[in-house]
Parts: structure tokens; sequence; C-alpha cells
């Protein structure tokens, strides 16, 4: 039986012991539940458990080729940020990261829509933790605005996955249709944790609020999960590939522009998404398993971006690009670690970004899709730009910001040495990496051409850069807020509501003061035709009131006789 | 004498670059370098893609920062 429970099942139910331990028995069990879950992955592929309730077969655990390098790095994400965060004595957080983790694990290896909205709903309720934990007024107001967008993603998957078995007869997690209003549905669900343009405004407002540990817990899994479902689920829908273009290029514009170098992650974590789902959109063997690399890759190098920027959140208590710089000489082992993730996520060649994103190049150029391609290019040079200078450059070098802080703690150097160590051998070996994919591939990334290529237009963009630093061209950096699709629910959307109350309001003051102005103008009209007219006197007044009588009874009654 | 000019002008780490830059156009010289697409097979494409698209993000980042910047603490 503990056999056929799905990894990540054990770290999600183990979590609930951590409060009744010590700090270092904290660390050493988080760590044993990450290895007992992993342990569970050579159980090999197929349905290993399925559960009967009322005549529906829910499948908690179905393995494939698909699921199976997801769950791995998931493994080692996890593995990665309980080191990151062992600095801390926080059994609250350490709660959330290991059943967040788990519940993200688990959720791969659903085989129904309904054991993947519970595990997906897991995720958003044990992930809001994570921001809760920033401590801070922002941090919790984020956290509620996370929670509502995700649990919304939930009821989504939720409303998709009844109207699937009404129409179907079955809850499969299978390939879908967005033809159909329940793969619509579906399909929106995992558009908002994989933050599609316009819907991604949750991101780069939630992930920067939460503590140094969260935010690098945060971005291994949600958006990830959400690439996982998309590829088991809409792989080869055309619309992706437009959808994936976009959110490769916009997101460079505002990484440029906004000063928190967190935030500027963030962006560059929807950026990175993008490639993924371009990827899903094309659906053939080779985009599968570019998607899946990538996404393989970016969970390690984004890790270790964010890890090294949580170390300088945390020796420095700030991440903002205007109150950082020339952090090297204090900090040398982040900013290498840094530099490192940054290479990495602008695919320089021998480190991982490179040996995976050149699969989605080449299979957009199997496929013929050139101005996609050049998309892709465009914003692989704009990654380098935001991700792969700006991040290192404006933390550890730039101007000198008086900031003299000691190195990150030794526990958080192991991490990002450990996530800086595999983005090499990754990069170094990438016929070993290959070899876990979904598909099995016959491609070589290190050829003349990718290898010139790739060094070209990354070292002249680089160069660009420079230039336009070196000659002051390059704007200061300023403390600000950069205006994202969570405007529309944070501003747009109360001012309109606001507006219309207060519309509405003044409206009906307006009203009830004009009609009981007309009502009294009225009255005095007659009053002045009845009385100061003397109408109503006494010898005319008992006619008049008489011959009024009998008009009024007359109407009545032909009112009545008519009715 | 030339190159103790340019790191003095330029700084050691530009001149590195600007050095790897132009080892990177003459290796174009070493072989014939294919691409996905017939364009990117004109001479020092990616050099000028790569330079032009840094240099077209900086410009519309640098145009958007009056319409998507504002205060801090906006939000608040």
């Amino acid at each position: 039986m503990i056999n056929s429970l799905p990894p990540g099942f054990i770290m999600f139910i183990g979590a609930f012991l951590i409060p009744f331990l010590p700090k270092l028995g904290r660390q050493v069990y988080m760590i044993f539940l990450v290895l007992l879950s992993a342990f569970s992955l050579f159980n090999g592929f197929g349905t290993h458990l399925t559960i009967n309730v009322l005549d529906y077969n829910f499948i908690i655990n179905h393995s494939d080729n698909l699921s199976l390098p997801f769950a791995i790095v998931f493994h080692i994400a996890a593995f990665i940020t309980i080191i990151y965060g062992a600095h801390k004595d926080d059994w609250k957080e350490n709660v959330a990261v290991i059943s967040y983790a788990g519940a993200a694990i688990a959720a791969l290896h659903a085989g129904d829509l309904f054991t993947l909205f519970f595990w997906w709903e897991a995720t958003a309720f044990t992930s809001v933790f994570l921001i809760l934990g920033g401590n801070t007024t922002r941090a919790y107001r984020a956290a509620f605005r996370y929670i509502v967008i995700q649990v919304g993603s939930g009821m989504f998957l939720l409303a998709g996955a009844v109207l699937f078995l009404y129409s179907n007869g079955n809850a499969l997690l299978g390939q879908m249709s967005i033809d159909d209003t329940s793969g619509l549905l579906i399909f929106l669900a995992f558009g908002i944790k994989a933050a599609f343009p316009f819907l991604n405004g949750w991101l780069q407002d939630t992930y920067p609020e939460a503590s140094e540990v969260g935010t690098v817990a945060l971005s291994s899994f949600t958006t990830k999960l959400a690439i996982y479902a998309l590829a088991r689920s809409f792989a080869g829908t055309d619309i992706l590939i437009y959808i994936g273009a976009l959110m490769t290029f916009f997101p460079i514009f505002f990484a440029v522009i906004e000063n928190d170098l967190r935030r500027v992650l963030a962006y560059s974590l929807n950026n990175q998404l993008g490639f993924m789902v371009v990827a899903v959109g094309i659906g053939t063997e080779l985009a599968i398993n570019g998607a899946v690399a990538h996404a393989f890759a970016h969970i390690i190098y984004k890790g270790l971006l964010f890890m090294s920027m949580g170390a300088v959140l945390y020796r420095v208590g700030t991440c903002k690009a205007s109150e950082l710089g020339g952090l090297f000489k204090y900090m040398p082992i982040t900013a290498v670690c840094s530099i490192i993730g940054a290479i990495s996520i602008s695919a320089f060649p021998l480190f991982s970004g490179f040996v995976a994103k050149s699969l989605i190049m080449s299979s957009l150029g199997y496929e013929g899709l050139s101005f996609i391609y050049f998309m892709l290019l465009f914003a692989s040079a704009g990654v380098l730009h935001h991700s792969g200078i700006k991040i290192p450059f404006f933390a550890f070098f730039a101007h000198q910001s008086g900031h003299k802080p000691k190195e990150a703690p030794l526990n958080m150097i192991v991490a990002m040495v450990i996530g800086s160590v595999l983005c090499i051998l990754i990069g170094v070996f990438p016929s070993i990496f290959y070899q876990i994919l979904p598909y099995s591939v016959d491609y070589q990334p290190y050829d003349f051409s990718h290898v010139i290529s790739q060094l070209q237009l990354l070292t002249f963009a680089a160069f660009a850069f420079i230039c336009l630093w070196h000659f002051k061209i390059y704007p200061p950096e300023l403390n600000s807020t950069v205006l994202n699709s969570d405007w529309f629910y944070r501003r747009m959307f109360p001012a309109v509501i606001s507006n219309v109350v207060n519309g509405l309001k003044v409206f009906n003051e307006k009203f009830s003061l004009n009609c009981f102005k007309s009502l009294t103008t009225i009255k005095n009209f007659f009053h002045d035709i009845m009385f100061e007219n003397k109408i109503i006197d006494r010898e005319a007044g008992f006619d008049a009131q008489i011959i009024l009588q009998i008009f009024g009874i007359i109407v009545f009654i032909l009112i009545f006789i008519h009715i | 004498m030339f190159f103790s000019k340019l790191i003095k002008k330029f700084g050691k780490i530009n001149s590195a670059v600007l050095f790897i830059c132009i080892i990177l156009l003459l290796l174009e010289f070493a072989g014939h370098r294919h691409g996905e697409f017939k364009i990117e097979e004109f001479l020092f494409f990616p050099a000028l893609f790569g330079y032009i698209s840094c240099i077209v993000i900086f410009k519309i980042g640098v145009a958007l920062r009056s319409i998507f910047m504002r205060d801090e603490d906006y939000y608040d």
C-alpha cells in the first residue's frame, strides 16, 4: 500500500509532524521525507493506485514518461529549498514548504481531473502560507489576492471537470480540446496558473512579497505544475504558440524598468514560461522534450537566481536595484552563484539553459514558424538584458551602495552551490540530461552553427548593454511601482465599482430631491388654483366639490366597467 | 599600446567583451554557419540581431517608464 501511494503524498502528510520536532530534527526529518518520496519514483510507469468512491475511480497514482522528469526536478527543488531555509527557526514555513512541494508532486501523479483538482487546491492553500511568511502588511494583502486567484483557478478546473465527466462519462486527465466548454474551462484554469498574458498579475504581485525562502519554493512548483498540465492535456493546441510568444515578449520590457530585483525575476519567470508554452503549443516530440527540458533546467537556474537575491535580501534587507550595488566584495560566493544562474538563464553554451532552449528553437525551425522563432530570439536577447546582466550587475557591481554585509549563511551557500553545479552539469552533459525526457531524442545542441550563433547573439547583446552603461545612456534605477495586469483588479475594478456606487447614490439623492420639489410645485399649483383664486369659496366651493366628486365617481365606474 | 589605451578608456571587463566580440565575428569565417531560417545565414546576422534587440528593448523600456511607472507607494 505504501509503495502505491503517490510520490509527494508522504511529504504532504508528514508535514503535520514538523511542529512537534526541534529545529535540527525538523531539517533532517524534511530531507528524510523528500528522500522517502523520491524512492516511490522507482515504482515504474503505470497506474499504481485507484480508489473507487460512488462508482467513480479516482486515479491517485499514475506515472509515465511525462510526469517522471517533472517529479525528479520537483524533488531536487524541494531538497535544495530545505537546505536553503535551514538557517531559519520557523516551523510554519517548514510545514508550508514541505506540504506545498508534496502537493505539487502528488498533483503530477493524478490520473483524473478530480484528483488533480484536489492537489491543485492543496498547492494553493499550502503555498499561501509562504507569502504570509513575508510578515509585512503588503505580504498579507498579496496573500489574500493570491488565494482568491488560485482558488478561482481551481473552480474553473472543477467546473471543467464536472462538464467533462458529464459529456464523456469519465474524467481522465488526457488530451483535451478547447473547442468544448469543459476543455476551455480547464484550459483557463491551467492558464491562470501558467500566468498567461493578462492572467499573470498574481505572479509578479505575490512572489516578491514572500520571505527569501518562500520565494524560492514558490518559483519552483505552481507554474511548472501548470506547464505539466498543459503538456498533458493541450499539447499541439495552436493558440498556445501565440500565447507563449506573447508571454516571452511583453515581460521583457516590464523587467527592464522594474526596480525590485526579485520582481524582475518574477517577470523573467513569466518570460521563461512563455518558451515552454510555445513548445507545448507546437506539440511535436522534439518540442515537448524542449518544454520539459526547459522546465527542468528553469526550476534549477531560476531557483538559483531567487536564492542569490534571497541571500542579498537576508543580509542587506532590500532587493531594490536602486539601493544595491558593490556587494561582490562582501558576498563573492553568492555573486558567483548568481552569475552562474544568470549565464544559465541567458542560455550560454555549456550551461543548462542552452541545451534546453535549443530544443525549442530547433522545433520552431522544423515547423517553419519563422515569426515566432524570431520573437523568441528577440526574447532571448531580452533575457540576457534583464536576468543575465541586470540581476548580477545591479546587485553586486554597478555603484557602491555603502552596504557591507556578511557573506550568506553556510546553508544558503550550500544550496546555491548545488544549484550552480547542476546548471553546469546539465549544460556539459546534455546527453545524460536528455535521457530523462519523455521521448527518446537524437539531438546534438553543440554544433558549430548553434554555438557561434548563440554566442554572437548574447555577446553582442551584452556589448550593447555595456555601451549604454558606459556612455551613461542607461537611466538610473528608480524606486517605483510598475503597473502590471494586477492593476485591473487592484485599481481599475475597485475604482469603477466605487464610481458606480457613488454615482447611484448621488442619482438617488438628486432624484428624491427633484421628486419632492416637483410634488411640492404641483401641490402649490393646485393650492393656488383652489384657494388663492377662490375656486373653493363658500358660494362656488360646495358646487365645485360636488361636481368633482360626481366626476370622480363616474370615472371610477367607467374604469371598473372597462376592466 | 593600443590595448592599454583601450583598457584605460573602456575598462578591463568591457575591453574583454569587445575582444570576445571581435573573435566571434572572425570565427564566422572558420566554417559554414547555418541557421533554422535562410536569413540567419547572412553575415554577422546573430551579432546584429543581438545588438539591435538589446537597444530596441532598452528604448521601449525607457518609453514605457512614462506610461507604467508610478510612485513606490502607489497601491498602499
